[in-house]
C-alpha cells in the first residue's frame, strides 16, 4: 500500500505544453500594461539582484516608446539573445527610422516586435502573469515587454554552463557505453532519445518544488510501459508538495512504496544505456533536472544485482559473473555472522586442523568473537566512509591506516585474531562486488543485527534472521510488482534473465508484471533458422 | 491515514525498544564458548583402577601446535586424569585440574584400557553414545600391555599431536597392509548388539622404552626411544576382551570380512626365492547353507593383485601359464591365512567374531530361532566352513620378466 501523505491539490503542478501555468491567486498576478510599473514589480521582487538583466530601449520615431528586455545572465545564452531578440529589434527599429512620415502606434510596434521575434525563435510563447514569467526568467528564457501591452514574450534562450556527457563515475564497466548522465535535464532526455529513436518514446515533463520549480521528466515507451504503473508514477508524484528538490533522491523518498526497509525500492542509474534498457522492459524512467541519477520504477531485488555489463559481455561469461556476485552478496550479509556462529557455538563443524589454528590465534584475544567482529567492521565502515569523504589526493593515507594501523597493528597487538581480519576483509570486497551502492548499503547493515543474532544464539539465531528477512523481502512492492519477482512468485520464463543470463536470442519475451501488452521482444526461434512472422 | 501510520510507528518504536530491553536477559548467552575457552580432546582413555573408572583426556595445547613460531617450549598436548564411580563422573572432576572445560567433539582416538576391556566395555560406552558432544566418528582401539593413561603419555615424531598419529597410523595400516580395523563408536555398538557376530577392536602397544618415551628427548633423536604400534586384533566375547590374534591372523581376518583394499603377501618360487604379490582390491561373500541338520558356511573371496617382487630366477611372467601357477598359489594362500584364523577361533576362544551366525540368520531364520541360544558353543567350534578363492594378477608392475632371468651365474 502507497504511503499517503497530507497533500494540497494546487495548480503548481501541471504538465508543460498542455495549459500554462497559473498561479494560485493569479487575477492579482496579471502584468500591468504600463511597462514601468511592470520592471517596477520585477525589481523589487527580484530583490534587485545583480545577475538580473534588464535592458530598456526605445523604439519608434519618437524614441519614447520603450520596451524591456529581461534575462538571467549566466542561464541565458548571450548568442541567443543576440541572434533571435536583438537582431529583430534592431532590423524593427531601422525599418522605423526609414518610414518616419508613416505614423505607427506604439502598440502596434510593439505587437509586430513580438510577432517577429516569435517567428525567429521557436521556443517563444506569450506572457500576461508574473508568476510565469518569473518561472521563465529565472530559467534561462528572456522576456520581452512592451510598453502599453498587459502581455509580454517569452524567448527560450535557455544556455548554460554544465558538466557535459562525462564518463561513468559509479558504474563502470569494461564493455558498454561510457557515456553518463548529466546534471542538465535536457542532455539527459536527448542521451535516451539517441537510444530509442521510436516515437512511443513520450516524455511527460511536471515541475516539483515551490521554491525551487525542479524539473521533473516521466519517460516511458507507450505500448510496453504498463499505463497503470505510469498513472501510479504520475499520481504520486503529483501528490508531492514540498519546497525543493535538489536531486532525485527527494523523488524518490517521496514516491518510494516502504520507507522502513533498508533495501531500496526505487533504482537509480548514471547510465543511459541501463535507463534505455529499463525502458525497453516496460518500465518507467523519472528524469529531475540537477542531477544525473535517473530513477526507474517499479524497482526489483534482482535488478540491483545485475550490471549493465551483463547484456553487452557473452551469454556464459555474463551468467559466470552472476552467480559470482549472489555468492557475494551471500558472503556480503552473512560472512562475519558464520564466522562468530561456529566459532561460538558450532566447534564441532569445523574440521579439527582448522580449529587447532583459530584456536592458536584466540589463544590471547580478550573480546568475544562478537566483540572482536563488530569492533572490525566498524572500523572498515568508518575507513570506507573516510576514503568517499577524503579529497583525492590524500586518499591513499587511508589505506596506509587501513592496512597498517588496524591490520597488521591490531593482529600483532593480540587485540584481534587473524582469521578475523581475513573474514572481515573478504567481507568488506564482496560487499563492493555490487554494481549497485544502495544495495550494497542495506546487505552490510544487516550485517550488524545478524552478527547479534549469531553472537547470542548461534546458526540458529542467523537463520531466523536470514528467514525474517526473506519473508520481509516477500512483502515488498515496487510500484504493485512484487519485489522478488520473477524468484517469489517464480515464473519460470523469467528464468532465462534472473540467476542466468541465457543468450539474447532466447530471451524472447519482456517481463511478464511489467510490460502487459507488448511482450513479445523477438519471434521465439534460435537465430540462424529463418524468422517466421509472429 | 497520516496519524495511523504515526501511531504504527510508535508501537513499532515500542516493540523495539522492548526488544532492546529483552536482549539484556540474554547476556548469558546460552552455550556459548569462545575457542580460547576450549580444552579440545584429541583423545580419550578408560582404565579400570579398583573398580572405578579412571578416565585420561590428551587435550591438545593450541598455541603450541599452530603457531608460526614452531618448536615451543611446551609439548603439542597434556593429559588430564580424573577418576569416578561412572565415566561422566570422572569426565566433570576433570575440571578440577583442567583450566578449561573439556570439549570432546573433536575425539579422534578413545583408547580402551586392557584391564577395562577385560572387565567389560559395555557399561560406559552408553555415555559416548548418549552425550551430545561426541561425535560418533572416532576410532576406538585397546591398549595392549599397558594402561590407555600410559599410552597417551608416549610423545610421538612427525605428527606432534598423538591422538593425531594414532588415528593416522590407524587409517594407513588398516588401508595399505591390513592387520588393523578402524572401528567407529556406532560400529562397536552394532557388533555388541548384533546377534551372531562379536566385537573386535585393534590392539595397541607401546614399544621401546616407556619412561624415555615419556619426555620430550623421545622425539628429539632421530630413532626414538619409544613408539606406539598397532598389533593385530582383539577378541571380544560380547563386551569382554578374551584374548589376541596375531599379524597373520588378523590379516586372515580382514580378508574374511572382505573390503581389503591394499595389502601385501608372497608365494615361494624357485628354491629360496619368494614372488610377492600386492593385493589391490577384494572382496568376499560368506553365504549360510543347512546341510542336513548343520550349518555350514561358504566363503567366496574375489582379490585382485599386481606382481610387486619377484625374488627368482626363471620366472617368465610372459607367459600365461605361469601367471595362472601363480594366481593358484596365491589362492591357497590366502585361503590358508583364512582357514588359519578360523581354526584358532574355533578351537581356543569359541567365539563368533566373523558374523558366521548373521550369515546363517539371513540366510536361515527358522534355525537360527531356533539355535541362537547355542550357536557360540554347540554350532560355532565345529562348523564346517567351505573357502573358495579366485585370485586374478592383473598387472606385473613396469617390468615383465625380471632381471635376475638375465642375470650371470
Amino acid at each position: 500500500m502507497p504511503l499517503r501523505r497530507k497533500h494540497r491539490q494546487t495548480g503548481e503542478i501541471g504538465h508543460q505544453g498542455k495549459s500554462p501555468d497559473h498561479s494560485p491567486d493569479s487575477s492579482e498576478d496579471k502584468l500591468f500594461p504600463d511597462l514601468q510599473a511592470n520592471l517596477k514589480k520585477i525589481r523589487q521582487t527580484l530583490g534587485n539582484s545583480s545577475d538580473i538583466g534588464i535592458r530598456e530601449i526605445p523604439l519608434g520615431e519618437s524614441q519614447k516608446n520603450y520596451i524591456a528586455i529581461l534575462y538571467t545572465d549566466g542561464l541565458a545564452d548571450q548568442n541567443k539573445i543576440y541572434e533571435s531578440i536583438m537582431k529583430t529589434v534592431a532590423h524593427l527599429a531601422s525599418k522605423a527610422a526609414g518610414q518616419q512620415d508613416q505614423q505607427s502606434s506604439p502598440f502596434s510596434d510593439g505587437k509586430r516586435l513580438l510577432a517577429e521575434i516569435s517567428l525567429y525563435n521557436q521556443q517563444s510563447r506569450t506572457v500576461n502573469d508574473f508568476f510565469t514569467l518569473f518561472r521563465s526568467l529565472l530559467s534561462g528564457d528572456t522576456v520581452i515587454l512592451v510598453d502599453g501591452s498587459a502581455e509580454g514574450l517569452i524567448a527560450g534562450t535557455k544556455g548554460w554552463k554544465d558538466r557535459g556527457v562525462m564518463e561513468t563515475s559509479a558504474e563502470n564497466v569494461v564493455r558498454g557505453p561510457r557515456e553518463a548522465f548529466s546534471e542538465s535535464f535536457r542532455t539527459n532526455t536527448s542521451l535516451i532519445r539517441r537510444k530509442i529513436k521510436d516515437p512511443n518514446l513520450w516524455l511527460e515533463t511536471m515541475q516539483i518544488g515551490r521554491v525551487t520549480h525542479t524539473d521533473v521528466g516521466i519517460m516511458y515507451i507507450n505500448g510496453i510501459a504498463n499505463p497503470e504503473i505510469v498513472q501510479e508514477v504520475r499520481d504520486r508524484l503529483n501528490r508531492i508538495d514540498v519546497d525543493s528538490i535538489l536531486e532525485s533522491g527527494y523523488i524518490e523518498e517521496f514516491i518510494q512504496d516502504t520507507t522502513f526497509t533498508p533495501f531500496p525500492t526505487i533504482y537509480n542509474t548514471e547510465r543511459p544505456d541501463v535507463i534505455a534498457a529499463e525502458l525497453l522492459e516496460g518500465k518507467v524512467a523519472i528524469l529531475v533536472d540537477g542531477t544525473p541519477f535517473v530513477l526507474v520504477v517499479p524497482a526489483l531485488l534482482i535488478s540491483f544485482l545485475h550490471a549493465s555489463e551483463d547484456y553487452y559481455q557473452r551469454a556464459d561469461i555474463s551468467s559466470f559473473l552472476r552467480i559470482l556476485r549472489y555468492l557475494s552478496v551471500f558472503i556480503s550479509l552473512l560472512g562475519p555472522s558464520i564466522y562468530i556462529a561456529v566459532t561460538t557455538f558450532h566447534q564441532e563443524m569445523l574440521p579439527t586442523q582448522l580449529l587447532f589454528g583459530l584456536a592458536a590465534q584466540r589463544e590471547q584475544i580478550p573480546f568475544p568473537a562478537f566483540v572482536e567482529a563488530l569492533l572490525m567492521e566498524l572500523t572498515f565502515e568508518i575507513l570506507r566512509e573516510a576514503g568517499v569523504r577524503l579529497p583525492k589526493n590524500i586518499g591513499s593515507a587511508i589505506s596506509i591506516v587501513g592496512t597498517l594501523v588496524i591490520g597488521q597493528a591490531a593482529v600483532e597487538a593480540g587485540i584481534i585474531s587473524a582469521a578475523m581480519v581475513i573474514v572481515v576483509a573478504i567481507t568488506a570486497i564482496s560487499s563492493f562486488v555490487l554494481p549497485a551502492f544502495n544495495m550494497s548499503i542495506a546487505f552490510r547493515m544487516l550485517r550488524f543485527p545478524l552478527m547479534a543474532l549469531a553472537g547470542s544464539f548461534g546458526l540458529f539465531g542467523i537463520f531466523v534472521g536470514v528467514m525474517a528477512l526473506i519473508l520481509h523481502l516477500c512483502s515488498l512492492r515496487s510500484f504493485g510488482v512484487p519485489y522478488m519477482a520473477p524468484l517469489a512468485p517464480l515464473i519460470p520464463e523469467s528464468q532465462k534473465d534472473s540467476i542466468l543470463r541465457l543468450p539474447h536470442w532466447l530471451l524472447s519475451t519482456r517481463p511478464r508484471l511489467l510490460s502487459k501488452a507488448n511482450r513479445t521482444r523477438r519471434p521465439g526461434n534460435p537465430p540462424k533458422k529463418s524468422r517466421s512472422e509472429n | 491515514m497520516w496519524k495511523a501510520s504515526v501511531l504504527g510507528m510508535k508501537r513499532i518504536g515500542a516493540l523495539f525498544v522492548l526488544f532492546a530491553f529483552l536482549t539484556l536477559l540474554l547476556s548469558g548467552c546460552w552455550n556459548r564458548r569462545e575457542l580460547n575457552e576450549l580444552a579440545i580432546a584429541v583423545a580419550a582413555g578408560v582404565d579400570r583402577v579398583d573398580d572405578r573408572y579412571r578416565l585420561s583426556v590428551q587435550v591438545v595445547v593450541p598455541g603450541q601446535v599452530a603457531s608460526k613460531k614452531a618448536g615451543g617450549s611446551q609439548a603439542p598436548a597434556t593429559l588430564y586424569t580424573a577418576e569416578g564411580d561412572t565415566i561422566f563422573e570422572a569426565a566433570r572432576r576433570m575440571t578440577q585440574v583442567s583450566p578449561r572445560k573439556i570439549y570432546f567433539s573433536h575425539l579422534r582416538m578413545f583408547l580402551i584400557g586392557e584391564s577395562m576391556a577385560r572387565a567389560g566395555i559395555a557399561k560406559f560406552l552408553d555415555f559416548l553414545m548418549r552425550d551430545h558432544e561426541f561425535r560418533t566418528d572416532f576410532y576406538l582401539v585397546t591398549t595392549k600391555g599397558a594402561t590407555a593413561e600410559d599410552t597417551l603419555k608416549i610423545m610421538t615424531p612427525l605428527e606432534s599431536i598423538p591422538a593425531n598419529k594414532l588415528f593416522n597410523s590407524l587409517q594407513t595400516s588398516e588401508r595399505v597392509w591390513s592387520p588393523s580395523l578402524t572401528v567407529t563408536l556406532d560400529e562397536l555398538i552394532n557388533d555388541l548388539s548384533n546377534e551372531g557376530k562379536h566385537p573386535i577392536l585393534t590392539g595397541l602397544e607401546i614399544t621401546g622404552n616407556r619412561e624415555a618415551g615419556e619426555t620430550p628427548e623421545n622425539v628429539n633423536a632421530i630413532k626414538t626411544d619409544a613408539n606406539l604400534r598397532f598389533v593385530g586384533l582383539a577378541i571380544f566375547k560380547v563386551d569382554k576382551l578374551i584374548g589376541w590374534l596375531n599379524e597373520t591372523e588378523s590379516r586372515g581376518y580382514r580378508y574374511i570380512k572382505g573390503g581389503v583394499k591394499s595389502s601385501v603377501a608372497f608365494v615361494p618360487c624357485g628354491d629360496k626365492g619368494k614372488v610377492t604379490l600386492e593385493t589391490v582390491r577384494s572382496h568376499t561373500k560368506v553365504t549360510g547353507k543347512i546341510l542336513g541338520s548343520k550349518p555350514e558356511i561358504e566363503i567366496k573371496a574375489f582379490v585382485e593383485g599386481n606382481v610387486g617382487a619377484v625374488e627368482c630366477r626363471g620366472l617368465d611372467l610372459i607367459q600365461t601359464k605361469t601367471i595362472d601357477e601363480l594366481e593358484s598359489k596365491m589362492e591357497k594362500k590366502v585361503e590358508q591365512l583364512m582357514k588359519s584364523v578360523i581354526a584358532k577361533v574355533q578351537e581356543e576362544y569359541k567365539v563368533d567374531i566373523f558374523g558366521f551366525g548373521e550369515a546363517i540368520r539371513r540366510s536361515h531364520p527358522g534355525f537360527w530361532r531356533r539355535h541362537k541360544e547355542d550357536w557360540d558353543d554347540r554350532f560355532f567350534p565345529n562348523l564346517a566352513v567351505r573357502i573358495k578363492v579366485d585370485y586374478h594378477i592383473r598387472r606385473t608392475g613396469t617390468l615383465n620378466n625380471s632381471f635376475i632371468n638375465d642375470m650371470k651365474e
